[in-house]
């Protein structure tokens, strides 16, 4: 407990110099813009502004990134209450009650509500961070290469399991994710493979450039093909802060969403984008009188918001205990991290002390500023919501294509977000997600590198992934929940989770 | 990706979910080119894993999963092809591609990219790219491009001294020695901003007030 706060100490020390606290205002401030704007998602963002943070030092880098992700959350939520419209895929479930409510002339207490649920839940998840971060680091360092692939087989099930539609669909994203990594030179041999004698395959396809392409361009493309009018809502927006029976009536179900998002954003495969529709289910299966969900009930707005943000945090935990992205963003975290010459996992809270309590405490700072940007300031984010997307498409388009030059100086990386936008374009179109297709990618070289050291040490024998007690239970679990996601029962509850949201 | 101009397709065909069939056969294909592509690499034993496992193994499960997919879209009723635009695509290919050839000398085969920087490739990305929707305005376009431009060459040229090309190359070598690099950045920066400041205001003039609320509810996501 003295550890945990003499770290805490550190850690705010850190992140108060005047340089922290203005790159965590900018990222929050960042975060809270694409978060409002639909079509402009946090991944495509972070991807666009890697190069600038490569002047920074690593930990200012890193906490203005985590900024721009979780100011994300708060931002998204604007959009779904004022306009119907998720600024997030983590704010869908808001546009419920939370658009309602704005119709009823609420949509100040709603924003209100679900901005003191975010912060709650942020605050709860940076607690959950710094007191696992210890914990999960020792058990970290008795993981040996056949446990880590075996953690990696589970967030992968975890993954297929957590998407929405086909699990065969998302399987095959993922394999395809793998399949990709797989492209450049092997690391081990040193080898070229499947690069078709094309140069600037020789070291793969880079992180940034696919992910942008997935989900910023494809992004574009789809928002093209479908022409929806945006109403916002004509009701004065009213008093921000709840009243005390608002608040006693929401704060039961911030803290369940709370609980929920927490759990979800630390299993690996993008819990934060469940963790609200999960949270609105279960309120709605919990509440005395559930018709009056979908018609401005106010804990439909505090339970799926605490969660998305409770997500979005505590989804770090994997990636600086374990060195695992359970998700794409954490993915170009890992990027921005070996830029700077640090590596995920267990060595950065022992090497890396700064950095780790540094960016934990910067989170509550970032929750606590978000308070302040989003409540007085809504007016203005409103005003932002009025720049048509005929305009807005075009500036994301020049960002996207100077971002993706600047990371490598490389006009052929300019040609494959393109194509990559193209390719996720075709992807959405036939009904498969991307996600899954960028954790495999992200995973996919982890896992080659993993498998082979473990089956190199155990001379070629399969079996070791059973033998060893930790990895066999990871395998075990990877397992059941895969079949139980099979099973009719359970396949018809997961898809209510998705639908009835 | 066939049929982009007839709508969705909820019409009687022969396959009950036309989607996932098609979902499914690209991924067998999709799965076999893997296969051939890594077929020429030594996939080793378990114990020393080649570079070629793993990309056969996962290809294969690829394809696996495509012939089940494309199966159950035999099988199973399921959503129909949907619509492809067409001018989406296209002209946003083309902004990233006119982007990508000029914002420096590039060779592709025998044509040389002349290599203009940031201060054409920009403007043309956004231009090019704003005809993607039937809503494009030229001057609407010509004015955020020329903002953005400048703002951009003060934010990642000026601010953040990122290795990003401003200006054609003939123009860097022709100033070379004559003018700091810095100071014609601002330059032209500053050039831009006016000239897209000055449209603005003309437009602005023309067209009286209320410009900007003209179409603020039919505004596409």
């Amino acid at each position: 407990m003295t550890d945990l706060l003499a770290n805490l100490g550190l850690g705010f020390a850190v992140a108060l110099s005047l340089q922290n606290v203005t790159l965590c205002f900018l990222g929050c401030l960042v975060g809270t813009l694409i978060g409002v704007l639909p079509g402009v998602g946090p991944i495509a963002t972070i991807a666009m502004l890697l190069p600038i943070t490569f002047g920074l030092d690593p930990v200012g880098a890193l906490i203005m990134l985590a900024g721009i992700y979780y100011g994300a959350q708060y931002g998204g939520s604007t959009t779904a209450i004022l306009v119907n419209i998720p600024g997030e895929a983590t704010s869908v479930v808001t546009t419920l009650d939370g658009h309602q409510m704005a119709r009823q002339g609420r949509a100040g207490v709603a924003l209100g509500i679900a901005a003191i649920g975010s912060f709650f839940a942020g605050t709860v998840a940076t607690l959950l961070i710094a007191a696992l971060g210890a914990p999960l680091t020792r058990l970290a360092l008795i993981f040996g290469p056949a446990e880590y692939f075996a953690l990696m087989v589970m967030g992968l099930a975890f993954a297929v399991v957590l998407a929405h539609g086909s699990v065969l669909k998302a399987v095959a994203m993922i394999l395809v994710g793998i399949l990709l990594a797989a492209v450049g030179t092997d690391l081990e041999t040193g080898q070229e493979r499947m690069t078709f004698g094309l140069v600037f395959l020789t070291d793969g396809v880079d992180f940034s450039v696919l992910a942008m392409g997935l989900f910023g361009v494809a992004e574009i493309l789809r928002n093209l093909d479908q022409t929806e009018t945006r109403e916002i809502a004509r009701a004065r927006i009213g008093r921000l802060l709840p009243s005390l029976a608002d608040l006693r009536q929401a704060a039961p179900s911030a803290l369940r969403g709370t609980a929920i998002g927490s759990i979800l954003g630390i299993l690996p495969g993008n819990g934060a984008v469940l963790g609200p529709f999960a949270s609105y289910t279960i309120e709605k299966r919990l509440a005395r009188d559930p018709s009056r969900f979908g018609r401005g009930a106010i804990e439909g707005v505090a339970g799926p918001e605490s969660a998305n943000n409770a997500g979005a945090q505590t989804a770090f935990i994997p990636l600086l205990t374990l060195g695992i992205p359970p998700n794409a963003v954490m993915a170009l975290m890992v990027g921005a991290m070996t830029i700077h010459g640090i590596v995920p996992g267990p060595g950065v809270m022992t090497k890396n002390p700064n950095l780790f309590w540094g960016m934990i405490a910067s989170m509550w700072i970032g929750n606590l500023m978000l308070l302040v940007i989003n409540l007085p300031l809504v007016g203005i984010w409103v005003r932002l919501l009025k720049v048509p997307y005929r305009l807005m498409f075009p500036a994301i388009l020049m960002f996207c294509s100077i971002g993706i030059y600047s990371i490598n100086s490389l006009p052929t990386d300019v040609m494959l977000i393109a194509a990559f936008g193209v390719f996720g374009y075709g992807l959405i179109k036939f009904g498969f997600e991307p996600a899954p297709l960028l954790l495999g990618f992200v995973l996919g070289k982890l896992m080659e590198e993993y498998l082979r050291r473990a089956l190199t040490l155990s001379r070629g024998d399969a079996l070791v992934f059973l033998e060893r007690p930790v990895s066999a239970v990871l395998f075990l679990v990877a397992f059941t929940i895969l079949a139980a996601a099979l099973l009719p029962s359970l396949r018809r509850s997961r898809d209510e989770v998705f639908t009835e949201a | 990706m066939s049929d982009a101009s007839d709508g969705v397709r909820r019409t009687r065909s022969i396959v009950p979910a036309p989607q996932s069939f098609v979902a499914g056969i690209a991924l067998v294909l999709l799965g076999m080119f893997g296969i051939w592509a890594a077929s020429d690499l030594p996939r080793g034993t378990l114990g020393s894993m080649g570079p070629g496992m793993l990309p056969h193994w996962v290809a294969i499960g690829v394809a696996i999963c495509g012939g089940v997919l494309a199966l159950t879209g035999l099988v199973r009723e399921g959503a129909g092809l949907q619509t492809f635009g067409l001018r989406g695509p296209v002209t946003v290919v083309l902004a990233i591609l006119a982007f990508a050839v000029t914002i420096r000398p590039v060779s592709l085969g025998p044509v040389a990219g002349p290599g203009l920087g940031l201060i054409v490739a920009g403007p043309l990305a956004v231009i090019i790219g704003g005809y993607a929707t039937p809503e494009a305005r030229f001057r609407e376009l010509l004015i955020l491009a020329l903002l953005l431009t400048a703002g951009c060459m003060m934010l990642f040229g000026d601010l953040l001294n990122l290795p990003i090309p401003i200006f054609p190359t003939v123009l860097i070598e022709a100033a070379s020695g004559t003018i700091p690099s810095r100071v014609m950045l601002r330059l032209g920066a500053g050039a831009l901003a006016l000239a897209g400041l000055g449209l603005l205001a003309m437009q602005r003039r023309s067209t009286h007030r209320g410009r900007i609320d003209v179409a603020p509810h039919t505004m596409s996501i």
